[in-house]
């Protein structure tokens, strides 16, 4: 298919006539650059290498404030990156909500890049922040098209991905 | 002559008295211990509740506990002025998202009850068709409070079978007014649409009540029987040799017709009668020669693989292609209520032995028997004599052509992408190409497939994908001999005056639920790990339905099953399999007898009361880690109401809506005594109403964490802080970043973490505070 890397991951998923933006690296780094308080979210699908010192590396590289999902907290840790853990609904919840103040205590995010959460359940909170956070873009640097999301690499094998990311990640 | 009957705990633990036929007769008791009694009593506020009368009750709830909206669709498709997107703009009618979400929440929850319900006023009408509508509600010697959720919402215990009538119009009148709401423009706020959601779930809960109190009291089922039978559970049980029928769905009647057939014809040896999903295990409290398949994960594999002679479905979780699969096998297919008809013609008034001389002779597809007791003479006769010309449809194909039909595959991937647990069915095949077959072994092992076939819809080789799974697990399943304990019902009432008092003051850190489906993100033994974690740590652990049968399908190192390593009491360290679907209703029956049995809150009528006490005081927490169905989502909808948590798999967020509760908002936990009046600062107890856990070692300490209560003593709040705070550490590395928020005062501290939680109050500037005696959320803000 032509456009397979465009069509969501899970196909099903397409929820309406907003899609996401496909994004190549380069344009993944220039909505961090933009952003005035991003957040880059961490689930438990990274918290094994190579991924686990690529996705610490991103976040190392662009100085990003972390949150962790599922089980992931303990892995970061374990690599020496500082991470908050919530429930990946908690954080979701959080980010829709324009008076919190962030995990950093500065004021909500405006940016929210996603990395390794469960699909169907990172499609739901990409769908929730969608709809009801319109304060912030969201942007998912995993190896499936994310439709949910304002910005998503597209569907790719996983040597592609790792390149995407080590890209991102300065190496 | 009265007889004014001391209030003191009843001793007797079984049903000597009955067993003996002795009778006393010691005219009317005017009043008794506990809520059951010949005088009218009193009712409270909301007897039979109209949608508005909890309506107050709801927004405390839902000020606290907020809807989370993660819509499944963009749009709404409901009515011809759409489509319309609801991406940042309101529909035609008006309508905005979160409102969307709501009405489709309250939509599956109408719908869930509506099978319960449905399903429960199936069983009444034929049960009192069968045994009149005076036969007593009778639970046994040890159970008073027959029917507490029956009590508590419509302010009346039921005697017998007639009753039941009454709870169910009322219900039934409920229903329609909530469906009409769901309609164009009706409701327009998402927060009165989820109080509509409540109330069904409400109505979900009571209709389950009903169904299974009356086929426990009719039918003889176990009644709060602890030592009830372990079952035969597991593919590996069932003989193949001889004639082979499955029961697929819930309703017990078809099975009971084909169990009572095989005794009064001698047969009971001669044939198998297994089941899948709630239909077997109601069967198996029936009688325990049923055995249980499984979830209803097995369904399709099951089904490919020939075993079963004749298919009898009866209602709720039943593949709808399963005329064509059975047909496929040349298994003779009996549909059984007006749910699921199949298209088939209605032999039900037809001679029994003409119906199975056209089944057997495929002058028809299968046939509608609406008649469980003729159902059952069908059944038997058809498998009977399809079984031995069925023996070469027993076979499936070998496994040298699996590999032939595996080298097919063109590698496109779109297996796995339309696969709802995103699992490697591509890498199963590629490597079933190559003579390995271990890909196909992990999938069907683990139950990560859940067998809904949508990778076989999917491949462009059409590769029968199921078939070849259930052939490499055909060699396995021989392996799959488990045991369940059979469903007993009811927590017994002498049982909840033993635990109430350290359940509620904290000693017995909660009572943990595993209820629900089998879409499980890593597969059953997850439940199975999650329980033993649970009743390791002393905590009360219930059970019904598909989250039964995965608890019982693994084994320790000695080979035993967690039913034959642990108690079936209702105590601490106790696994307790309550039964089915209906089952649940005990559940929350047991949460209500503890604020009667334990509190003396009067039942009657008093639903916001007793919703309130449990909410604040009693530690249970309900986990549905594979639920999928619109059943389920009624049946947590209503659990909520009553104030209890629920804690769902990953999938569960496809539900499109949470209640979440937010800890970083001290307002939202402020709690008023109802000892002095005071309105006081409070803790998140429970912290969330419905959560999604992403990973069993998030939810782990998640569960332990929704059972806290505010009314814990300090020992019980240690305790429960311990439990928190070890699966905390476990999964997470390092101490709970908010246990700051559930030390009340130093005495809260468990020992074992004292300095880590020390060092942790004074960096964040911690200050002891007052512990309501009655907490509550009653008779604050202007009530």
């Amino acid at each position: 298919m032509s456009n397979d890397r465009v069509i969501p991951w899970q196909p099903t998923v397409i929820a309406g006539p907003k899609q996401a933006l496909m994004v190549t690296p380069e344009t993944a780094e220039l909505m961090i650059r933009k952003s005035k308080r991003p957040l880059f979210v961490l689930g438990p699908l990274v918290k094994e290498e190579p991924l686990l010192s690529l996705a610490v590396g991103i976040a190392e590289k662009w100085d990003l404030p972390v949150v962790t999902t599922g089980n992931a907290y303990k892995a970061f840790n374990e690599k020496g990156l500082d991470s908050t853990a919530y429930g990946a609904v908690e954080i979701v919840n959080l980010l829709k909500d324009p008076e919190w103040k962030g995990v950093n205590g500065e004021g909500q995010h405006d940016l929210v890049i996603f990395l390794g959460c469960i699909y169907y359940l990172a499609s739901q909170g990409l769908s929730s922040l969608k709809h009801f956070a319109p304060h912030l873009k969201t942007l998912t640097i995993c190896k499936f098209f994310h439709s949910n999301a304002d910005a998503s690499f597209p569907n790719m094998k996983d040597e592609e991905w790792l390149k995407y990311l080590a890209k991102m990640a300065g190496q | 002559m009265v007889i004014y009957v001391a209030p003191k705990p009843k001793e007797m633990k079984d049903d000597f008295w009955k067993s003996k036929d002795i009778k006393i007769s010691i005219g009317e008791i005017e009043e008794n211990e506990g809520a059951k009694s010949v005088e009218e009593i009193p009712s409270g506020p909301t007897p039979k509740p109209s949608i508005t009368d909890l309506r107050s009750w709801d927004m405390k709830l839902l000020d606290r506990y907020e809807p989370f909206y993660a819509p499944f669709c963009d749009m709404c498709c409901l009515c011809t002025f759409g489509k319309c997107d609801l991406n940042g703009k309101k529909g035609a009618c008006g309508i905005d998202a979160a409102a969307q979400q709501a009405r489709t929440v309250l939509l599956a929850s109408c719908i869930g009850s509506a099978c319960h319900s449905g399903h429960s006023r199936h069983l009444v009408d034929h049960l009192i068709h069968e045994f009149g509508a005076d036969h007593p509600i009778d639970m046994g010697m040890n159970i008073d409070i027959e029917a507490p959720i029956m009590m508590t919402v419509l302010g009346k215990t039921p005697k017998n079978l007639g009753d039941l009538k009454e709870a169910l119009d009322y219900l039934e009148e409920q229903m329609i007014h909530l469906l009409s709401a769901c309609h164009t423009g009706q409701e327009g706020k998402s927060i009165d649409f989820e109080s509509k959601a409540l109330h069904a779930g409400l109505m979900d809960n009571l209709g389950m009540e009903i169904g299974d109190i009356a086929q426990i009291a009719a039918l003889n089922l176990p009644k709060g029987d602890e030592d009830a039978p372990l079952v035969e559970l597991g593919v590996g049980t069932i003989q193949t040799e001889k004639p082979v029928i499955l029961c697929i769905g819930h309703n017990v009647l078809p099975g009971a017709g084909i169990m009572d057939y095989m005794d009064e014809t001698g047969q009971e040896e001669d044939l198998e009668v297994c089941g899948i999903c709630c239909a077997a295990i109601d069967i198996s409290r029936y009688n325990n020669r049923a055995k249980v398949v499984g979830p209803m994960s097995k369904q399709l594999k099951f089904v490919r693989s020939g075993v079963a002679d004749v298919i009898v479905v009866d209602e709720q979780c039943v593949r709808t292609d399963v005329l064509e699969e059975a047909q496929a096998k040349n298994t003779a297919v009996l549909a059984t209520t007006d749910k699921i008809c199949l298209g088939l013609p209605d032999l039900t008034d037809e001679d029994a032995d003409k119906v199975v001389s056209k089944l057997v002779n495929k002058e028809i597809e299968g046939a509608l028997i609406l008649d469980p007791e003729k159902l059952g003479e069908i059944a038997v006769k058809t498998a009977n004599i399809l079984s031995p010309e069925r023996a070469n449809m027993k076979m499936l194909p070998d496994l040298d052509e699996i590999q032939k039909l595996a080298a097919e595959c063109t590698e496109c991937g779109w297996c796995q992408r339309v696969c709802p647990n995103s699992q490697p069915m591509m890498e199963a095949v590629t490597g079933a190409a190559t003579g390995d077959f271990t890909g196909f072994e992990n999938l069907y092992l683990t139950d990560v497939c859940y067998t809904c076939g949508r990778c076989e819809q999917e491949c462009e080789r059409e590769l029968p994908l199921m078939s070849m799974l259930a052939k490499v697990g055909e060699r396995l399943s021989k392996e799959e001999k488990f045991t369940i304990r059979a469903g007993r019902g009811p927590a017994q009432d002498v049982e909840i005056r033993k635990v109430g008092a350290p359940l509620v003051l904290g000693d017995i850190p909660g009572v943990i639920a595993f209820v629900g489906c089998s879409n499980y993100p890593e597969g059953g033994k997850e439940v199975a790990e999650m329980a033993k974690e649970f009743l390791e740590r002393n905590y009360i652990v219930l059970t019904t339905g598909c989250g039964a049968m995965s608890i019982g399908e693994y084994k320790d190192e000695e080979g035993k099953t967690l039913y034959e390593q642990y108690s079936g009491d209702f105590d601490a360290r106790g696994l307790v399999n309550m039964g089915s679907c209906v089952s649940n209703s005990h559940v929350v029956g047991a949460t209500i007898k503890v604020a009667n049995i334990f509190a003396k809150k009067p039942l009657e009528g008093n639903f916001e009361e007793i919703a309130d006490y449990i909410l604040n005081r009693v530690g249970a927490c309900g986990v549905a880690w594979g639920a999928y169905s619109q059943k389920a989502a009624a049946i947590a909808t209503g659990v909520n109401r009553w104030g209890i948590p629920v804690v769902l798999g990953p999938h569960g967020s496809k539900y499109r809506r949470l209640y979440l509760g937010r800890a970083d908002k001290k307002e939202s936990w402020k709690i008023k005594d109802l000892r002095t009046g005071e309105v006081l600062e409070g803790e998140p107890a429970p912290e969330h109403l419905l959560y999604a856990a992403e990973t069993r070692e998030e939810a782990l300490p998640m569960i332990a964490k929704l059972c806290i209560r505010p009314t814990d003593t300090a020992k019980g709040r240690q305790i429960k802080l311990n439990n928190y705070l070890d699966l905390y550490k476990r999964y997470f590395g390092r101490l709970a970043p908010d246990v700051h928020l559930f030390i009340r005062n130093e005495k809260d501290i468990p020992i074992t973490y004292k300095k880590d939680v020390q060092k942790v109050l004074e960096e964040v500037g911690w200050e002891p505070r007052k512990i309501a005696q009655e907490p509550s959320l009653m008779g604050m803000d202007g009530d």
